[in-house]
């Protein structure tokens, strides 16, 4: 399944968090805030958003490092664009 | 019979532990005993809430009815009072007694106070405390001071929202510098001198306790935040048998001495397997990582605790991270890389030639280094070789 990932660079606060629970998803940048990968790649350079194809361990994985990240600031929305997390 | 699991305290560490052990164990009984009145949030996200960046409502981690749906017993605004380990029961200060198999004490801390509690001294350890800084912010009046008393985490989102308001701010430091207790010299003048040129007064060598701070706070046009410290109330734990050093003492597993007693987050004094001494890690990584590892091992799975946590803040655009064990009392050696000129400084604590910790100061790209190397217990060099040539090279390629 294709999931949309995206950090929001003005809630974000660098905790890293994210980045200890699922490191090939999250890393930081030099500003210390959290960017979105693809399975440790970065197709078409650093970004704080991207859509990822992923199996239901790294569904799982990814979910956890959102609900990790203490100011909330990563959202999950499927393919139809319904947001999975946080959830409304 | 099914396992019983109490859990006394209910913020990240102990929620978290809670939600791993209802995964773990589906038909175990688990209770929550937690002084807050309000299901869990994040206190990471109290000046985002007072800015006004996010509604209130977005502050909390789970929704009321998320204890319920997880089968979880949750008993808020609630207090342990009595812990009796050989019975096996914890005392409530509801008058309720309950027994556990396994229990978990995960209290946190309680922010150190300041004379009376009166209404515009300030905390921000809790909503209830945000909620009334944003009255007290909106009831200021135009000649209204920002006045912050501490030189730690706390101060630093005191004068990020003092400025946020443009509301002048002075800062009253019980010695010379901000974090005395682990920056060297120069980089706690960095900080110092940042401050300084970024409008805020610094006022020095300041007992808390004097008369004169007492007549100070007795001025209604200022706003005082204050920040010292954080102390933790163990008297319910006195004829328990838990050992207490300045937390819970508690091994890689997060077991205390006592049999079927556990400990995680702030309050956790736990063995640190890859610095390699007993320490208390007060950030939310490290209390949210032990609530997993603790539910783990109360589940009966053996997991030991490793992880080199960090603590990130930017005080009016000085970006400052903590990284592992940053204790200059218990490092043997002490290294700087970059200096005031640079506009960035990395402070490296060194332990029997380990690196086990690091303070980074406008230098965010060594973060990812610096913490794979303690992970991997990397050896300093030698004084007279280059330090750290990764980290030089970093420092190379900004320039």
């Amino acid at each position: 399944m294709k999931l949309r990932i995206k950090v929001d660079p003005d809630l974000c606060i660098g905790a890293a968090s994210c980045v200890t629970v699922s490191p090939e998803t999250f890393q930081l940048n030099d500003e210390n805030k959290a960017v979105v990968l693809d399975h440790s790649q970065e197709p078409n350079g650093r970004t704080y958003e991207r859509w990822i194809e992923v199996n239901d361990d790294e569904k799982e994985n990814i979910f956890l490092a959102a609900q990790s990240c203490p100011t909330l600031a990563i959202f999950i929305f499927d393919e139809e664009g319904k947001q999975l997390f946080p959830e409304l | 019979m099914s396992m019983r699991y109490v859990i006394i305290g209910g913020g990240i560490a102990g929620t978290t532990a809670a939600e791993e052990l209802r995964k773990l164990d589906p038909s175990s009984e688990i209770t929550i005993v937690s002084e807050e009145q309000h299901p869990i949030y994040s206190r990471v996200l109290l000046p985002h809430y007072i800015k006004g960046k996010i509604p209130r409502e977005r502050v909390f981690l789970k929704k009321e009815n998320w204890y319920s749906e997880q089968n979880i017993d949750w008993m808020p605004g609630v207090l342990a009072v009595y812990l009796d380990t050989k019975n096996k029961f914890v005392t409530l200060s509801n008058g309720r007694e309950i027994e556990y198999d396994k229990m978990l004490i995960a209290t946190g801390g309680e922010p150190r106070t300041i004379f009376e509690n009166s209404r515009n001294i300030s905390y921000l350890r809790s909503l209830s405390d945000a909620d009334n800084f944003l009255e007290l912010l909106n009831s200021r009046e135009n000649n209204c001071n920002g006045e912050v008393f501490g030189g730690g985490f706390i101060a630093c989102e005191y004068i990020n929202l003092f400025a946020h308001f443009s509301i002048p701010t002075r800062v009253s430091l019980r010695g010379d510098f901000f974090w005395s207790k682990i920056l060297d010299r120069e980089p706690a003048e960095f900080v110092n001198q940042y401050l300084g040129k970024n409008g805020i007064t610094l006022r020095k060598n300041v007992s808390f306790k004097d008369s004169f701070i007492e007549e100070e706070l007795k001025n209604k046009s200022s706003i005082f935040g204050i920040g010292i410290g954080i102390e933790t109330d163990f008297s319910w734990l006195k004829e328990s048998g838990v050992e207490i050093s300045s937390g819970i003492r508690a091994n890689e597993f997060l077991e205390t001495n006592i049999p079927d007693v556990y400990t995680a987050g702030d309050v956790a004094e736990f063995y640190d397997v890859i610095v390699g001494r007993h320490l208390k890690m007060g950030n939310w990584m490290s209390a949210m990582s032990q609530g997993r590892v603790v539910a783990q091992n109360m589940f009966g799975n053996k997991i030991v605790f490793e992880l080199v946590s960090s603590y990130a803040t930017n005080i009016l655009g000085l970006e400052v991270i903590f990284i592992g064990d940053v204790s200059k009392e218990s490092a043997d050696e002490v290294r700087i890389i970059g200096s005031i000129e640079e506009g960035g400084i990395t402070q490296l604590f060194g332990r029997k030639g380990q690196l086990v910790g690091a303070v980074l100061l406008n230098r965010n790209s060594d973060r990812q280094i610096i913490t794979d190397f303690i992970k991997n217990k990397g050896l300093l060099p030698d004084k007279n070789r280059e330090l750290l040539p990764e980290l030089v090279e970093g420092s190379k390629k900004r320039e």
